[in-house]
């Protein structure tokens, strides 16, 4: 009897049915009785299970032979008994198994085993069915290291695998769970499949019992028949699709069926690429397809057309920038000349440039003249205290006298700055001006600079200082106007030619200059007369000459020098023509602001 | 085991009390069926009720003299039926789908004990349903009707107090156009025009054979309403979207028809939105109509289904038919006029009587073992031994609608009494007497003809039942002279 019985822990452990407790007592007996290690993680056999052993035979084959796929797994016939138990193995071997067989080690009643359907008493019980055994494979996934565990919550002995607590009663289910599964255990329709099929509301009616017959025959041949065959197959597939997916629930599914191997999708090309992450194009090549209606990038170049420069929105407006609005105040200051009532962006890309270069140029003077004349003469400009000489060959005179290197000299030297000296030269006394023009500049500037709050400012919070400003506007691509041509006209630009005769002209006149007046070429000029001269030339200059640049743009178009007269009007506007005047809402909340 | 013990002494005795229950409904059931053979005895628990009318909805229409055919006829329903809805989240549960010469019917496929509670037997979730919002804003659930649809207009065109059944057959045709929706599946199901018994489809000779002026008038008006509107909305000019719905008018009779007498009416609360809606309910309205009802409706709000429930404490045998009542307390021409279907055992119906003979009503009652209160009546079957076959739904109606007087404890007078009941008696004579044709002609002409019209079937029938109602009240008073004790 049973020579090898192997019992599975997983089996075992849930649920708690009564043969597989009478099963593990079996294996545990057995166990004991030949002297081996007892099943050490066999659960405690509860007392009501105990007397059971003695109908364990029948009980057994019963079992067995309900679920013969279960009894496969779980009675083994081979002499060498193993069982599974975190990779435990206790293999008996067959010398020491008697040679009828295990039955004599048991008492006869323990051992026969009676199926109901083989009365007969089974010598040899064969419970294993290889041909059976085929289509299953039996995969040994590691055991969790204990099947289960006495659970505080419950008081009882649970499962550890599985549900882990026992599923309280419908009566505690959350509201709307017992519909649930109420609608989900409703058996699925069954029946034949049906022989009509769906006329998609063309023909109501059709599937009931009197067409029924007529629907199995060829349908009618009408000429609308197309669209309505088109829509028979559409329907048809629909109803498939969806028996396939609620097909009734397979009763003999007790097996898990592992996918062992991941399926393997041949990927080539970009999806490869895409998934390993090589570099690949951002669209795959087979999808991409090229825009329409575009032009090679030579025509692109060509054909550009200036975008409108309607400004809808204040938003659209620059941002405003400090160099700006420093060049806007310098002008109104008169340090500066500007063409406009606004700095273009010439302009201020020209402040910026020649503010940078000055200050350079300024540094590097400084520079020179540190070395030039050596630290000692540069910074006692600072220590007005210090009368003695600071020549480069007095410091090395001083040197070879007292050992004292430039350095200590210096270190001397400073000790005799004052504190004002001090701050004067560090640039941080505050009671000197050092940007004036910073200073006075008016609040509205100072609010576009950096907004409201000088502390936290709502605007160019970012100050950096080597920013670079983009003036790249909307016409950045459009053709810069000819030049030649005009510069020519207007006598600017000459030929080779020209400039000879000019300058062959100019070296006689000079003579004559130097002959007739030298010594009005020698006097000095007081600047008497400077702004009478002035005024009278400007008032011979032609009408281009008031213009303050040399070239510009209201040159090649006049129509562009009378300004148009501003629309605003003075004093209060009304609502209306305040909408009116104001291009949009926004705007106009903003005026309104303002104003 | 030792607690199981009385407990199987106890269902013993029950077992044994249905037992003899049992029998006698058998018995009961057999003599019913014998002489009115569309009467069925329920096994309820308090009193079988008098009698029900086996009226099927309006496409289906059994007669009676077929009704024992049809029971051996009924066979399940196509598969596809229920398939359809299944997949979609309809439930069923414990019922099954038969379809008969004259149509569906539901059928109790177990038996269900009497229970505390309603149990349900179907669940159908909103999405399969068309419905109309019964008021102004017109709202539909599920909204299948896009924003700008000419249809949209044609709705919004009728009279919102009348024309509801306009609304829903407009929604109805629109659905079938609708791709991809439930309806046109299910339409397949729906009885086609051939088989609808509404006398919207029903042609002139057939209001005729009516025998009803009032109702063959009302029907015409009914028809004119319908073509009007018709003739209004599906003109020649309308754009291809409409006119594909219903290009010619028998579709569009078809649909109200449909709609008409498959609306089913029903407060239902969707979200916070708690509306009345007129709304069709795919395999709810395959349930038939019967004035004592074993099932109703129930607005499942938290996830919007409507529910057929089974009465509470109603005992359902396996194969018995599950109904519901369709319109409370109308008479036959109400149910012709919007269902196409009529009862001679209608318990509502009426008869005008001319005359000022009076018989005493509590005498009537007890006569025919009559309880309850006037609005409710029934047959109490307790009381009567086995003579309780005669009382059906006809004697319910004639004991509502005969000229009865009652004055506390006086008793009827004999001589007053024989007079009484021997004028209503002529006077019922004399209403048979002006029809063009007796009930055994009705019979003949219903019998001689094979593959009738739905609609000329159904308007002799509603005359046949007339006449056999009136017949019943007859031969109700006969039986009250013969009983009657001073």
């Amino acid at each position: 009897f049973l020579p090898g019985i192997q019992v599975d822990p997983a089996r075992l452990s849930y649920p708690f049915s009564t043969s597989s407790w009478v099963l593990g007592t079996a294996s545990f007996l057995v166990s004991t009785k030949l002297k081996l290690k007892p099943w050490k993680n066999l659960p405690k056999i509860p007392k009501h299970c105990r007397w059971e052993f003695r109908s364990l035979p029948i009980r057994v084959a019963r079992h067995l032979s309900k679920k013969p796929a279960l009894a496969a797994t779980m009675v083994s016939l081979p002499t060498t008994w193993l069982y599974q138990d975190r990779g435990l193995r206790i293999t008996i071997s067959p010398h020491r198994v008697r040679k009828p067989g295990l039955p004599s080690l048991f008492p006869s009643g323990v051992c026969a085993i009676r199926s109901r359907k083989q009365p007969r008493l089974l010598h040899r019980i064969r419970c294993e069915n290889e041909d059976e055994d085929e289509g299953i494979e039996h995969v040994y996934v590691e055991r969790p290291p204990y099947h289960s565990y006495f659970d505080s919550t419950s008081g009882q002995l649970e499962p550890a695998s599985g549900a882990r607590a026992s599923i309280p009663g419908e009566d505690c289910w959350p509201e709307g769970t017992s519909d649930r599964v109420r609608a989900a255990r409703a058996p699925a329709p069954a029946g034949a499949i049906s022989a009509g099929s769906s006329s998609n509301g063309q023909n109501p009616g059709s599937r009931r019992r009197k067409h029924r017959a007529s629907a199995t025959g060829p349908r009618s041949s009408d000429a609308i028949i197309e669209v309505k065959d088109l829509g028979n197959v559409a329907a048809e597939e629909t109803i498939v699709e969806e028996e396939t997916a609620e097909e009734p629930r397979d009763e003999s599914s007790e097996y898990v069926i592992y996918q062992m191997e991941p399926e393997v999708e041949e990927e080539t090309g970009f999806a490869l690429d895409k998934k390993l992450g090589r570099p690949h194009p951002f669209i795959d090549p087979k999808v991409k397809k090229p825009i329409e209606g575009t032009l090679p990038e030579e025509e692109l170049w060509w054909n550009w057309k200036k975008p409108e420069e309607e400004q809808w929105s204040r938003w659209q407006r620059r941002k405003p920038d400090v160099e700006t609005v420093f060049l806007k105040a310098m002008a109104e200051n008169g340090e500066v000349k500007l063409y406009g009532e606004t700095p273009s962006l010439t302009e201020t890309a020209l402040y910026r440039a020649r503010k940078h270069l000055y200050k350079e140029e300024r540094l590097r003077l400084e520079q020179e003249k540190l070395e030039r004349i050596g630290p000692m003469a540069y910074y006692s400009e600072w220590v007005k205290a210090w009368q003695r000489d600071t020549s480069r060959e007095a410091v090395e005179k001083h040197f070879q006298e007292t050992g004292q290197d430039e350095t200590m000299q210096l270190m001397e030297m400073f000790s005799y700055q004052t504190d004002r000296e001090y701050r004067i030269m560090m640039g941080t006394d505050i009671r000197i001006k050092r940007d004036p023009l910073a200073m006075r500049l008016k609040e509205d500037q100072i609010k576009q600079i950096w907004g409201g709050d000088p502390v936290y400012p709502t605007i160019n919070y970012k100050q950096d200082p080597n920013e670079i400003i983009d003036y790249r506007g909307p016409d950045f691509h459009e053709p810069t106007p000819n030049m030649v041509a005009y510069l020519k006209e207007h006598g600017k630009l000459i030929s080779r030619h020209e400039l000879e005769q000019t300058l062959a002209k100019e070296k006689t006149e000079q003579v004559e200059l130097t002959d007739m007046d030298d010594a009005m070429a020698r006097a000095v000029d007081i600047g008497e007369n400077d702004e009478e001269e002035e005024t009278s030339d400007v008032e011979e200059e032609d009408e281009d000459s008031k213009l303050p640049r040399n070239w510009s743009v209201l040159k090649t178009a006049p129509e562009l020098r009378k300004s148009k007269p501003k629309a605003k009007k003075e004093g209060a506007m009304n609502l209306d023509e305040a909408i009116d005047d104001s291009e949009n809402l926004t705007d106009f909340l903003m005026d309104f602001e303002e104003e | 085991m030792a607690s199981s013990v009385p407990f199987h002494h106890l269902a013993c005795c029950f077992s044994v009390s249905q037992q003899e229950k049992e029998c006698f409904q058998q018995q009961l059931w057999r003599t019913t069926r014998a002489r009115y053979s569309s009467s069925r005895i329920r096994a309820t628990q308090q009193a079988v009720k008098a009698s029900s009318v086996e009226v099927p909805a309006f496409p289906l229409f059994q007669p009676s003299q077929l009704e024992e055919a049809a029971s051996e006829q009924l066979e399940p329903a196509d598969p596809d039926f229920y398939k359809i809805g299944y997949v979609r989240s309809m439930r069923a549960y414990g019922i099954e789908f038969k379809e008969g010469p004259d149509g569906f019917g539901v059928y109790a496929s177990k038996d269900v004990q009497p229970l505390r509670r309603p149990r349900m037997i179907m669940e159908i979730p909103l999405e399969l349903m068309l419905t109309v919002s019964k008021k102004h804003p017109w709202m539909f659930f599920p909204d299948i009707i896009p924003v700008g649809h000419p249809i949209f207009d044609i709705i919004n065109s009728t009279n919102p107090e009348t024309d509801w059944d306009l609304r829903l057959a407009c929604l109805l045709l629109y659905s079938f156009d609708c791709k991809d929706n439930f309806w046109q599946l299910y339409g397949d199901f729906l009885p086609s025009k051939e088989e609808c018994t509404n006398l919207l489809l029903a042609t002139e000779d057939d209001l005729l054979e009516l025998q009803d002026e009032d109702l063959a008038s009302a029907m015409r008006k009914q028809q004119s309403r319908a073509f009007e509107f018709w003739e209004k909305n599906w003109h020649s000019g309308v754009p291809l979207k409409i006119k594909r719905l219903a290009r010619e008018p028998e579709r569009f009779f078809w649909a109200l028809g449909i709609a008409q007498s498959r609306c089913i009416n029903i407060q239902m609360r969707v979200g916070a939105l708690v509306q009345d809606a007129n709304m069709l309910v795919p395999y709810a309205d395959m349930l038939n109509h019967s004035p004592e009802p074993n099932c109703f409706f129930h607005w499942r709000f938290k996830d919007r289904m409507l529910e057929v429930m089974i009465n509470a404490g109603q005992e359902i045998r396996k194969g018995e038919e599950m109904t519901v009542n369709y319109m409370p307390q109308q008479k036959n021409n109400m149910f012709m006029e919007r269902y196409g279907f009529s009862s001679p055992v209608n318990p509502w119906d009426e008869i005008q009587f001319s005359g000022n003979a009076r018989i005493h009503l509590d005498s009537f009652l007890s006569i025919f073992n009559i309880s309850g209160l006037a609005d409710e009546y029934y047959h109490n079957d307790e009381l009567s031994g086995s003579e309780g076959s005669f009382v059906d739904g006809a004697v319910l109606a004639a004991a509502r609608t005969l000229p009865t007087w009652s004055d506390g404890d006086l008793p009827p007078v004999p001589s007053s009494e024989r007079r009484a009941f021997k004028e209503l008696q002529e006077e019922c004579r004399q209403m048979l007497a002006k029809y063009p044709t007796t009930s055994e002609q009705d019979q003949k002409m219903l019998d001689s003809m094979s593959e009738p019209r739905r609609t000329l079937e159904a308007a002799i029938k509603y005359r046949l039942h007339r006449k056999l109602f009136i017949k019943k009240v007859i031969q109700a008073l006969d039986m009250y002279q013969d009983r009657l004790l001073f």
